[in-house]
């Protein structure tokens, strides 16, 4: 192996170790020490990516990449899933950024709209129902966490490696199938990008958006038909004291009342269930 | 009109009509009306075989000015079955001197073809006419039994069967006839199925059949690997090359074409076991006299008078392969003629009517044993024509005792009922011919028949291969004619005279039965009193037999002339004073000094003799004791082993992926997170594992 | 222009791979139904970009449709997805996949976590209330600057 590529594997160790102190465990000391060890990791990637072009260029794709994987970071860091999910709103937004520096205006568009915009929002609103505060006990633990953090970390590093090994020294039929500038001035990166993206779709695609269609009409009613249906009784009655699943019923009766879950109750819950 | 072709299909046809007729339509559509496609399929079946009788007469008589032919024969090939090509490694020339044409084609070509010969429209006329007989017999008989539509469903299928088993011009097809005519002995044997003992003997039949079926298959191999061809009949390629059958004219035409030798005796003996299993013969002769728990014309039928001679048939068929062997005529005779004589001394005590005539059956299949045993051409025709009779007053005599029961109510047992004369006068005027002929009482068919065999062993122990063996046979064949004299008319004198005595299960039953069953009575009895006399005065049996390719053969190509079995007027004199003798000897004791039976019985029990015939001979216990347990007892030590050792081993082989379960079960938690990890964690040794 | 082409490319994918492998190992731990939920869509996220990229590289405009595809069935899943969560929440009263393992081998005892965080203890604040209309309200000094909750 060659310089750069133990580089890679520093850096993939390093994000594994970075994960594991971020993510939340029982006892979850170091994460200072994870947001350090973290950027050193993304660091050193960067220093082993090819620059694309002109500084600034590099410099506006550099802060989208940073503020889309930062984010990312932290949404799944976070204690608290309402910042979670802000954080994620915060991904979007780079994503959309990044979409935008490939060209694809409509994508960027859509997913700030769609993503950010919907279904983002959606979530803050269940989120706020079910538990507002941030702390559930099970935002505070993991499940695997070091196991999984070197496995997710394991993935990435090799992915890495094996793009930039493999688009750094391309092969001629890579290299022969890229697209001309030419081309992409008339193709993707055309007048009217998002006219062209139009036609395809409602031309060439007509048939897969009618069945997407249908799929969301079928997912409206599914979810209609999952609230309608899937409702239970409250139990006729009060379960005794000291049974773990009685514990999950007192704290679903108290949710039912559409009162905030009291975090002491939910806490005395962990507790019967220790 | 007919040509024998169309005839030869036809008789085999109509049956086999008639049973998928009855079989479809029976139960539902047909229902009491059940008989019409079996009795009309049969009876146009038995007149096709008429016309074919006097076809073939006339083409025998014509074949007689052509050029030389073996016999008279016409195959008619429908289709190739089978035809496995170069499936025999024989090398060319062998066995034994092959003429130029023979060519080493050892194709397994299994061709369904029928023949027509002498032989086949004998037996084909006398086949389809019993059964006639006895179809139209069951009408009354059966009559509101709930299986009525399943019998004639039967019946016809046995006729197909045996039409088929008679007229095949192929080993295998014969095999394959053989084991249908089993089949349909079985089913009907057991067609009372709720009845234990009739599930029981038709359980008997069947596998004491199996033995003889065994040798039978055995022997068909053998003929196989030693002539390259199952075939009776010569195929002609279209090269022009001729391959040989079994029995075809061109192997029959010249001496020396036959394998002799240890292997001729080994197929022999292997045919004549398959022969002995078919036709009751010892010791493969216990399974008759059980299948007379099926119903009574059934018994008449298969068990007296057809199904029961396809040994004997078999055994004239292979007439040449016999004469081949050279000794094997002597084991068919040996063997006939101690079972003729072994079956009548158990028939004197049996108290039994149906069993009597089992027994009397095995007896007289033993003579026409007796008769093929002796080897000659006149011995030959003499058991076919013995057969012939026979089929005749034996169903006759069976279908007189199914009156006789059908009138008692069920009740067979001949020290129950007695004097019955006069309330059955038709029964017992055609039984009491039925009983002379088969006493031989001189002019009666049995009579002619009998002595044409006696005749016969009578001049082979004269100036034969074995002279003492067959002057041996000889005697106890009169001794058997003696002993069927005297139990015959015994059962006959029980039944219809001395005091009238009825069982109380026969209630006001005990009348004559109705016309669809005495009238089959009286056509078997005519043609009992008067079939044999007609056909011995003319000569004409034998010697339109004698044109059957298989028993012209040994008259070609042996010193003995063809010529007309001869009348011997000592050997005709002694069997008749025999015969009266023994009715005389039966009339006196259980009509004039009934008293003198009860003496001579505990005269005989003192020094066991009647316990051993009333006991069978103890052969049944016999087969029990050393055939029936040890087989039982391996049957239970590899039950055993089986159950035990092999499933043992089994479940602990069963035992390790449950193990290894038991193990992975602890695996699904449920978790859904866990399951996703898993799947990553195997995504990731997959990467790793092409990256390396 | 091929290596600026090439190196658009390089960087795009690997920013997905990081995008899929973060959601990736978000789904895997955290035991919030709805963060796992949001992990998944981060994974989706990180394809798209890599589809987008590409279709660039490519010149063909499928890559974008894909992704249009994506959110579009990320946009029926959400919708069930928040369904069953809601469905869930209502009958265990908490959002812990944890609790959902019904479908495990029966001679297996159910999961029990067998150490707990510690949670740090609940600062109440005041709750926002609201003025009747008319009447300028009188928001306490802390209410205006620190909210210990949102």
């Amino acid at each position: 192996m060659n310089h750069p590529q133990w580089i890679l594997v520093a850096a993939t160790l390093l994000g594994a170790v970075a994960m594991w102190l971020l993510l939340p465990r029982v006892r979850d000391r170091g994460w200072p020490l994870g947001i350090v060890l973290g950027a050193i990791g993304l660091g050193l990637l960067a220093s082993q990516m090819p620059r694309i072009g002109h500084w600034t260029t590099d410099s506006v794709f550099l802060v989208l990449a940073a503020v889309t994987v930062v984010a990312a970071v932290a949404t799944v860091t976070f204690r608290n899933p309402v910042y979670s999910a802000i954080w994620f709103g915060l991904s979007l937004l780079g994503t959309a950024g990044l979409f935008l520096v490939q060209g694809a205006a409509f994508l960027a568009v859509a997913t700030v709209i769609v993503y950010a915009g919907a279904i983002l929002v959606t979530f803050l609103f269940l989120l706020m129902l079910a538990d507002p505060q941030g702390r559930a006990y099970y935002d505070r633990i993991g499940w695997e966490t070091s196991l999984s953090a070197f496995a997710g970390a394991v993935i990435v590093g090799i992915l890495s490696m094996t793009t930039i090994s493999v688009l750094t020294n391309p092969s001629d039929q890579l290299a022969a199938a890229a697209a001309t500038d030419q081309q992409r001035a008339e193709g993707v990166l055309g007048e009217y990008p998002i006219a062209g993206l139009g036609s395809a779709l409602f031309g060439t695609h007509l048939i897969a958006v009618e069945v997407a269609g249908a799929l969301l009409l079928a997912a409206l009613v599914g979810a209609a038909a999952i609230v309608a249906h899937g409702r239970v009784k409250p139990p006729p009655e009060i379960p005794e004291k000291g049974d773990p699943a009685a514990a999950r019923q007192t704290g679903q009766e108290a949710a039912g009342d559409g009162e905030p879950a009291s975090p002491t109750r939910t806490h005395a819950a962990a507790e019967h269930r220790r | 009109m007919f040509s024998i072709p169309t005839l030869l299909v036809l008789v085999p046809a109509l049956p086999l009509a008639a049973t998928l007729a009855t079989a479809a339509l029976g139960k539902k559509v047909l229902r009491e009306q059940s008989h019409w496609p079996a009795v009309a399929g049969i009876g146009l079946s038995f007149l096709a075989a008429l016309l074919l009788l006097f076809q073939v007469r006339a083409a025998v008589a014509q074949a007689d000015a052509g050029p030389v032919r073996i016999g008279y024969e016409e195959v008619v090939r429908l289709w190739t079955w089978a035809n496995v090509e170069g499936a025999g490694g024989m090398e060319p020339g062998s066995p034994g001197p092959s003429p130029p044409r023979q060519i080493a084609l050892m194709d397994f070509a299994v061709e369904v073809a029928l023949r027509a010969d002498p032989l086949t429209a004998v037996m084909l006329v006398t086949v389809t006419f019993v059964s006639f007989l006895v179809a139209v017999y069951s009408i009354g008989y059966m009559h509101e039994d709930p299986g009525y539509w399943r019998f004639f469903a039967y019946i016809a299928l046995f006729v197909f069967s045996m039409t088929m088993l008679v007229s095949v011009s192929n080993f295998l097809m014969l095999y394959i006839f053989w084991e249908a005519v089993g089949l349909c002995s079985y089913l009907l044997i057991g067609f009372w199925y709720q009845k234990p003992e009739a599930a029981a003997a038709g359980k008997k039949a069947f596998l004491v059949n199996r033995i003889g079926d065994f040798g039978f298959a055995l022997g068909v191999f053998l003929i196989w690997t030693t002539y390259g061809t199952l075939n009776f009949h010569d195929t002609i390629h279209d090269t022009g090359l001729t391959t040989m059958g079994v029995l075809g004219q061109s192997r029959l035409a010249e001496p020396g074409l036959f394998v002799a030798g240890g292997i001729a005796t080994a197929i022999c003996l292997l045919l004549l076991l398959g022969a002995c299993g078919k036709s009751a013969q010892f010791p493969l002769h216990v399974w008759l006299p059980d299948a007379m728990e099926g119903p009574t014309p059934v018994s008449a039928l298969i068990h007296a008078a057809t199904m029961v001679t396809a040994g004997i048939y078999m055994i004239a068929r292979c007439a040449p392969l016999f004469h081949a062997s050279g000794d094997a005529f002597q084991a068919v005779a040996l063997i006939g003629g101690f079972t003729a004589l072994l079956a009548s001394a158990i028939a004197v005590t049996q108290t039994d009517l149906k069993r009597i005539l089992a027994y009397s059956t095995i007896s007289q299949l033993g003579y026409m044993f007796l008769g093929l045993g002796a080897g000659t051409l006149p011995g030959i025709t003499a058991g076919m024509f013995h057969l012939f009779t026979h089929a005749f007053f034996k169903a006759l005599l069976f279908l007189g005792a199914g009156s006789v029961m059908h009138a008692m109510g069920g009740v067979i047992d001949i020290r129950r009922f007695g004097g019955l004369r006069h309330r059955m006068p038709t029964t017992h005027w055609t039984f009491l011919i039925g009983c002379l002929a088969l006493a031989a009482f001189p002019g009666f068919s049995g009579f002619f028949s009998k002595d044409e065999i006696l005749v016969a062993l009578h001049e082979n122990s004269l100036d034969g291969p074995s002279p003492a063996l067959y002057h041996i046979l000889y005697l106890a064949a009169s001794a058997t004619a003696f002993l069927t004299a005297f139990y015959t008319f015994r059962a006959f004198i029980l039944t219809f005279y001395g005091p009238e005595r009825i069982p109380h299960e026969a209630g006001d039953h005990a009348h004559e039965s109705p016309n669809s069953m005495t009238l089959p009575l009286v056509i078997l009895a005519i043609f009992s009193a008067f079939v044999g006399a007609w056909f011995f005065f003319t000569h004409g049996f034998s010697e339109f037999l004698a044109h059957t390719p298989s028993l012209a053969y040994p008259a070609m190509h042996t010193e003995e002339a063809a010529h007309a079995p001869s009348v011997h007027a000592g050997v005709m004199v002694a069997s008749a004073l025999v015969a009266v003798a023994g009715i005389g000897l039966a009339w006196l004791l259980y009509l004039r000094w009934p008293k003198t039976v009860d003496r001579l019985t505990a005269a005989m029990d003192a020094v066991g003799l009647y316990r051993l015939s009333f006991g069978k001979f103890y052969i049944d216990q016999a087969y029990h004791v050393l055939v029936v347990r040890p087989l039982a007892g391996l049957a239970w030590a590899s039950y055993w082993f089986d159950r035990y050792v092999v499933d043992g081993l089994v479940d602990l082989i069963g035992l390790a992926p449950r193990g290894a379960g038991a193990v992975l079960r602890s695996l699904q938690s449920g978790m859904v997170q866990f399951y996703a990890l898993a799947m990553v964690l195997g995504v990731l040794v997959l990467i790793v594992a092409l990256l390396v | 222009m091929i290596e600026h082409e090439l190196n658009l490319l390089t960087n795009f994918l690997v920013v997905g791979a990081l995008l899929f492998g973060i959601g990736l190992i978000g789904f895997l731990t955290r035991r919030n139904m709805i963060i796992m939920f949001l992990s998944a869509e981060m994974m989706l996220q990180g394809v798209s970009v890599s589809l987008v990229a590409w279709g660039r590289y490519f010149n063909d405009l499928d890559g974008q449709i894909l992704v249009i595809f994506i959110i579009a069935v990320a946009a029926c899943e959400a919708a069930l997805a928040l369904a069953l969560i809601l469905m869930l929440f209502q009958r265990r009263g908490n959002l812990d996949i944890a609790l959902w393992h019904d479908l495990r081998e029966s001679n297996l005892p159910p999961y029990v976590d067998h150490e707990l965080p510690e949670i740090p203890p609940y600062q109440s604040g005041p709750w926002p209330t609201l003025t009747p209309a008319g009447r300028r309200p009188d928001l306490p000094q802390q209410e205006t600057d620190y909210r210990s909750h949102v």
